[in-house]
């Protein structure tokens, strides 16, 4: 006994059976509703165009026992669906290629009718990579530019987190079901997205899990659904990579971060400059470019600090402020340079700290705040 | 009547304290043989052969006598061959071969030593605790191998006879030689001899943050840890604490020789240890070796740490059991290892300090490599490091790797003596507040005494409260910057607290924010 009591099982069943897209699109035109197909399926009509593997991977589908799963993991996560036919569905996703013909979302669908922007980096990112990445989201998102990701580690955290200070509700496109949260530990970010009005996308069927193919194939939904694509710290060869080629297929702009030239972290970054993507240096840079400087600003109540001490600095304070002028520098070198004891160094740099001029950074560096 | 009995008077070892055993020997007409009872171990049991040799290789006879030897009290397990000497000895008047001088008391004179073949005395372990047991029970006068003499010689009012062969013991007791007596070494003048065994503090580049964490630490007896990548001179800094902690008391280094001394880790010839104890266990320990056990529950590290220091170095590749073995004697300096047949309690209040790499690849947060971890596994090698352990540890700094151009120039640093002096100074203020309440320095301090004697100025107190704001301190680490910020004011011979010391104090809680968030 089948039962349908999220109203998506039908849609789960046909994106668990990962026919290629071309092929499930053709099925949904052949009987316009997963529903539908289902049916047509189990009366024993054989839909044209579907090769006898794709047969096989929809029977297996359809056994009670996935079903029963599917139609309980939907309910639990409260997942729903809509089809390449349906209203809902984005229509600058069917201008790309392999458009995906089901995609499952949590959150609030209204965030696609704003303005995107994709924003893309290393996982395994440099601490001033995800900073740069937290200020220009925030930046874009204060006026009024939603930013979509992938909910990955690094780049992506940051992205969307300084998407959700500005303002603006942020997407994220996952490479895996929408029950399970990848990378786990990115609980706290998930619920930050769908709590502030964003939205989380997928193609995968609820208990679908994060396979390492799936990423670079997701990118093109994160790139097909932004006007053009970000990029803020990547290697020669990584992910990063895939996303700028599939925004160059699609025929999007790629603008993408200088970082600095000494670090490994931004070799993909160079690169990229050298073979002509756009440079930028802050939002406002591609807001320019894009034409988008007529956006209205957002202006938030509690993004204004309170209680912050009045930052009056001492002799030694503004000393070592002078010293931090040209860039980051260690305990070490701050040390012989102001020629203060370790003791007193150790309290002027707190107290810098807590006054919010410096920051402390992994590697005992400390650098002024900006 | 041919049967005669001998009794002389030795002394085994149960956890760190020594007891009485009587050794009764008796020689009977019949088959010949030997036969040890009272619960002998195997080593005790093979000393007949080596008595035998002996015997015959110190000029004596061997009487073809039936002898059977008791070694009282007879539930006690005896074991090691520290019972050579007084078995030899009984087993030459039971069957006639010695006649005592009558002017000896044979069973108030200690007697141990382990015998090779050819009579020389070998030490022993357990010298130390045996001689205090001896002392105890009104026995003045010991009889023990030449190369444990030094190990005994500080303790008062005994009359230490060291010997090398079981010629020298035969004569004495036939009253025909008298033995040299050890000279009593005063532990002041112990203190003085001692070449510092620890690593110098000038020999150390640059690393001003970490040296001056270093004698925070030690000022205060705070546990430590560092972080830091490959070749950034953890072990190196860990190296020189013992030197700059205050030399230990004459009771301490009872306690801590004592333990060394039952686990024969002793060199020959070695006096009462006055430097501080340096354990530095590879990660591959276990929690046996740690924390004390096997079949007859011998010491683990923490305890021959007792009184000094335990470095844990790559802490987060020790297993996840021996880690967590550490939180009770860190809490109590007191560990029991209880086994089937024995239970024992060690001593075992020691600093710890650990070293670790910020991930797997070492090169966290390096600005000169690149690290090659995933965020989830630098996650995971962080995770292993408990919450409860983490908590237990006062001071946590990072270490950056010292440029090569400030290795081969800068001024020379300052030497381990001038800081010890500082940590002197401030440890003796410590001594002074706590006196009476059974704690010595800052880290034994709990959350209701740090409420008593860390008591912030009221500019001190705003800071605080800025920092738990801004910097996202947890209530833990509030506590912990109180503590340390009382051991700073102490290095400054300030009474109050201010707004200073708790700035530097907030700085050795950086890793909170940094790796644990």
């Amino acid at each position: 006994m089948i039962t349908d009591s999220s109203g998506y099982l039908y849609h789960a069943w046909l994106a668990s059976a990962s026919l290629p897209t071309v092929q499930a699109k053709q099925l949904l035109d052949e009987y316009r509703t997963p529903e539908n197909v289902f049916h047509g399926f189990r009366t024993g009509h054989k839909p044209k165009g579907i090769t006898p593997a794709g047969i096989k991977a929809l029977e297996n589908s359809a056994s009670e026992q996935n079903l029963a799963k599917l139609d309980s993991l939907l309910m639990q996560h409260h997942i729903r669906a809509f089809t390449v036919l349906d209203p809902e569905y984005p229509e600058v996703l069917l201008q790309m290629q392999e458009p995906p013909a089901v995609l499952f979302y949590q959150g609030d669908l209204q965030c696609m009718k704003q303005r995107l922007l994709a924003m893309v980096g290393s996982r395994a990112a440099s601490y001033d990579g995800r900073k740069a990445a937290g200020r220009i989201a925030q930046e874009l998102s204060r006026k009024g530019v939603g930013i979509v990701s992938g909910m990955a580690g690094g780049i992506d955290s940051a992205s969307h987190s300084g998407c959700i200070e500005g303002g603006s509700p942020t997407i994220a496109v996952t490479g895996c079901g929408l029950d399970i949260v990848y990378p786990s530990g990115n609980e706290g970010l998930r619920d930050s997205i769908l709590k502030n009005n964003g939205l989380l996308l997928s193609e995968y069927a609820p208990g679908e899990k994060p396979i390492g193919w799936h990423f670079p194939f997701r990118n093109r939904i994160i790139t097909g659904l932004a006007h053009a694509l970000i990029v803020v710290e990547a290697k020669i060869r990584s992910g990063t990579m895939t996303s700028v080629q599939h925004a160059l297929n699609q025929g999007k702009d790629v603008f993408v971060y200088p970082g600095d030239p000494a670090s490994p972290y931004s070799e993909g970054n160079h690169q990229l400059l050298r073979e002509g993507a756009l440079y930028f240096t802050t939002g406002e840079d591609i807001l320019e470019d894009l034409g988008w400087l007529d956006n209205p600003e957002i202006i938030r109540q509690n993004s204004v600090c309170s209680g912050r001490m009045a930052p009056s600095l001492s002799p030694e304070e503004i000393a070592v402020c002078e010293i931090l002028k040209p860039g980051r520098l260690s305990f070490e070198q701050i040390a012989d340079r102001s020629g203060l004891s370790p003791a007193i160094l150790m309290s002027t740099l707190t107290m810098l700290q807590i006054k919010g001029t410096v920051e402390a950074l992994p590697g005992k560096q400390f650098q002024l705040k900006v | 009547m041919d049967e005669i009995m001998a009794r002389t008077l030795s002394f085994g070892v149960s956890g760190v304290n020594g007891y009485p055993v009587h050794v009764e020997v008796f020689g009977i007409s019949g088959i010949p043989g030997m036969e040890i009872i009272g619960l002998p171990d195997a080593s005790v049991r093979e000393s007949r052969d080596r008595v035998n040799a002996a015997i015959i290789n110190s000029g004596k006879q061997m009487q073809p006598k039936r002898i059977t030897i008791n070694l009282a009290p007879a539930d006690l397990k005896k074991e090691g061959p520290s019972f050579d000497l007084p078995i030899a000895v009984g087993v030459l008047i039971a069957t006639g071969e010695i006649i005592p001088d009558p002017g000896l008391n044979i069973d108030k004179i200690a007697l141990f030593g382990e015998l090779s073949l050819d009579g020389l005395v070998q030490p022993i372990a357990g010298a130390l605790p045996m001689v205090i047991s001896a002392k105890e029970n009104g026995i003045r006068d010991v009889i023990l191998p030449e190369k444990n003499a030094k190990e005994v010689a500080c303790i008062e009012g005994m009359n230490i006879m060291p010997v090398s062969h079981l010629k020298q013991v035969i004569e004495y007791f036939e009253g025909s030689e008298t033995l040299p007596k050890q000279k009593q070494i005063s532990y002041e003048s112990l203190k003085k001899e001692i070449t510092a065994g620890a690593t110098d503090m000038a020999l150390i580049k640059g690393q001003k943050g970490a040296r001056r964490a270093l004698e925070v630490a030690a000022a205060g007896g705070h546990n430590m840890i560092m972080i830091g990548v490959p070749g950034s001179g953890k072990t190196m800094l860990a190296r020189c604490l013992p030197g700059i902690l205050p030399p230990m008391s004459f009771e301490e280094a009872l306690e801590t020789t004592r333990i060394h001394s039952i686990s024969g880790k002793l060199p020959p010839n070695s006096g009462l240890m006055v430097v501080r104890p340096f354990c530095a266990p590879h990660h591959n320990a276990s929690v046996a070796s740690l924390i004390g056990g096997g079949q007859d529950a011998k010491p683990g590290e923490v305890s021959l740490a007792h009184n000094g220091v335990l470095f844990l170095d790559e802490l987060p590749e020790f297993s996840r059991s021996a880690m967590e073995a550490l939180r009770q004697p860190l809490e109590d300096g007191i560990v029991s290892v209880s086994r089937i047949r024995r239970q024992a309690q060690y001593q075992s209040s020691f600093m710890l300090i650990a070293a670790m790499n910020p991930c797997p690849c070492g090169y966290y947060g390096s600005t000169r490599k690149v690290c090659r971890c995933t965020p989830q596994e630098t996650r995971r090698y962080l995770d292993r490091i408990s919450g409860p352990l983490l908590d237990r540890i006062d001071l946590q700094i990072e270490v950056d790797s010292v440029p090569v151009q400030e290795i081969n120039a800068t001024a020379p640093a300052e030497s381990s003596a001038i800081v010890a002096a500082r940590v002197n100074a401030a440890r003796l203020i410590q001594l002074d507040r706590y006196r009476g309440t059974g704690k010595h320095c800052n880290a034994q301090l709990n959350n209701a005494e740090v409420k008593r004697y860390c008591t912030p100025d009221a500019e001190a107190v705003r800071l605080l409260d800025a920092a738990v704001e801004t910097m996202h301190l947890s209530m833990r680490a509030y506590q912990r910057i109180l503590k340390v910020a009382r051991t700073i004011a102490d290095l400054e011979h300030s009474q109050m607290i201010s707004s200073v010391h708790i700035a530097e104090a907030i700085q050795y809680r950086e890793l909170d924010q940094k790796y644990w968030r």
